[in-house]
């Protein structure tokens, strides 16, 4: 969208430091709208796609008993994850982190709570 | 100095080349202001969507006393998002999603009706998203969007002037038997498991409102709302007033702010509409029956 870095795009890069991290993206939860992305954008997934699924999944999932808000997801192939991550906004409609993971360099789990860790970061 | 142009996209691609700064006025229903920076779109302003401005004030994510003091504080508004953020009042990276959402959803709102003509203007402050949106990025997410909305039977102009209304079964999810897009019927058990924003928009439906009021009451986007009104359809939650569209005429309905006593009260008791009389002196209500006398 531009030739400058913004905020937004800088805390996009700083999460590809995590281990394994191939590309990522800050997707609108509800229209799919992608705001930035980093990496690889075809490891991150595309927007539409991203946002659809997750609220397919949430509204799935709340309908059999889940109590509270979509967390995360992850999915599994055999050579990558892909992982959507809810990203909390004091106000307005929910945000997605969407995110690409090498299988060989990844662990899954330190992943998923490397990156959670820094969800609040991404909107600072 | 107005270019000549096919289209308000061919327009904006023409502006970006030239790396133009100022306003492009479009008239129309609702018509619009898009603001330019470099050729890039920072901002545009419409009755037919929030701006920016709204998304933050309406739910309360800047209080109104912030806000007044800190346009006080930077009067020039394109500044104003820079002191927002050095303030502490919202982070660069929200903000530059706030904005940009707003420009992406004005946009969308104001394709959904012909456009009469446009001119360009010199600058006028306003808040915008930095450095801004590539007018071909723009041009295709708003086609994205029209398209995305055509497989329900209805134009997505049409679908804007409608006024939704709760299913009598609300409460029941998937009670609806047949509701395109539903697949399996859905256990009915309240509406606890819904999402938040489900909920908040469930509580602004009432068979009066359009989609555009409740984005402006809740202080959302017009095509999110769409969106999710299209998915409470779904799961049988909401009907669209079929026959309720009223041309080009603006929503009376009134604007209510979320959590308030208007926003989620119950509807005011309606009783039986007068019987007519032949040869009264009434008007022909809108949708009266035939032969009820």
């Amino acid at each position: 969208m531009g030739e400058n870095v913004t905020a937004l795009q800088s805390s996009l890069d700083r999460l590809l430091d995590s281990p394994g991290v191939t590309g990522v993206a800050l997707v609108d939860a509800v229209t799919g709208l992608v705001y930035g992305a980093a990496g690889d954008v075809v490891e991150a997934g595309d927007g539409t796609e991203s946002s659809e699924f997750a609220t397919l999944i949430a509204e799935r999932l709340g309908a059999a008993g889940a109590e509270g808000e979509l967390e995360s997801v992850v999915l599994t192939s055999r050579r990558r994850h892909q992982v959507l991550f809810s990203v909390v906004r004091p106000a307005g409609d929910p945000l997605l982190l969407t995110a690409g993971l090498d299988r060989d360099r990844s662990n899954v789990a330190l992943a998923l709570r490397g990156i959670g860790d820094r969800l609040a970061e991404v909107l600072a | 100095m107005t270019p000549a142009a096919r289209n308000v996209p061919a327009l904006l691609q023409g502006l970006r080349e030239g790396e133009f700064t100022g306003t492009v006025r479009v008239s129309g229903s609702p018509g619009g202001m898009i603001h330019l920076r470099d050729g890039l779109v920072g901002a545009i302003e419409t009755p037919g969507a929030p701006s920016a401005t709204s998304v933050l004030l309406t739910p309360g994510r800047i209080d109104d006393a912030a806000w007044l003091a800190a346009c006080a504080a930077e009067p020039d508004a394109d500044r104003l998002g820079a002191y927002l953020v050095s303030a502490g009042l919202i982070g660069a990276a929200e903000l530059e999603v706030v904005c940009t959402a707003a420009v992406f959803d004005a946009a969308f709102a104001m394709t959904l009706s012909p456009v009469g003509g446009w001119e360009t203007g010199e600058r006028e402050p306003t808040l915008l998203t930095t450095p801004g949106v590539e007018p071909r990025h723009l041009t295709e997410e708003t086609t994205r969007r029209m398209t995305s909305l055509t497989g329900s039977g209805r134009t997505p102009g049409e679908l804007a002037r409608l006024r939704p209304r709760l299913t009598k079964n609300e409460g029941s999810v998937g009670a609806v038997a047949g509701v395109p897009g539903a697949g399996a019927p859905l256990a009915p058990r309240g509406d606890a498991w819904l999402p938040r924003r489900y909920r908040d928009l469930l509580g602004g439906v009432n068979g009066r409102r359009t989609p555009r009021d409740l984005a402006f009451a809740l202080g959302r986007g017009l095509y999110p709302v769409l969106l999710d009104l299209i998915r409470l359809e779904a799961l049988g939650l909401v009907l669209w007033e079929a026959g309720a569209a009223t041309g080009d005429r603006p929503s009376t309905a009134p604007r209510v702010t979320p959590g308030s006593p208007a926003a989620t009260g119950p509807a005011p008791a309606a009783g039986p509409l007068p019987r007519r009389r032949p040869g009264g002196a009434s008007p022909a209500p809108d949708r009266g029956e035939k032969g009820a006398t």
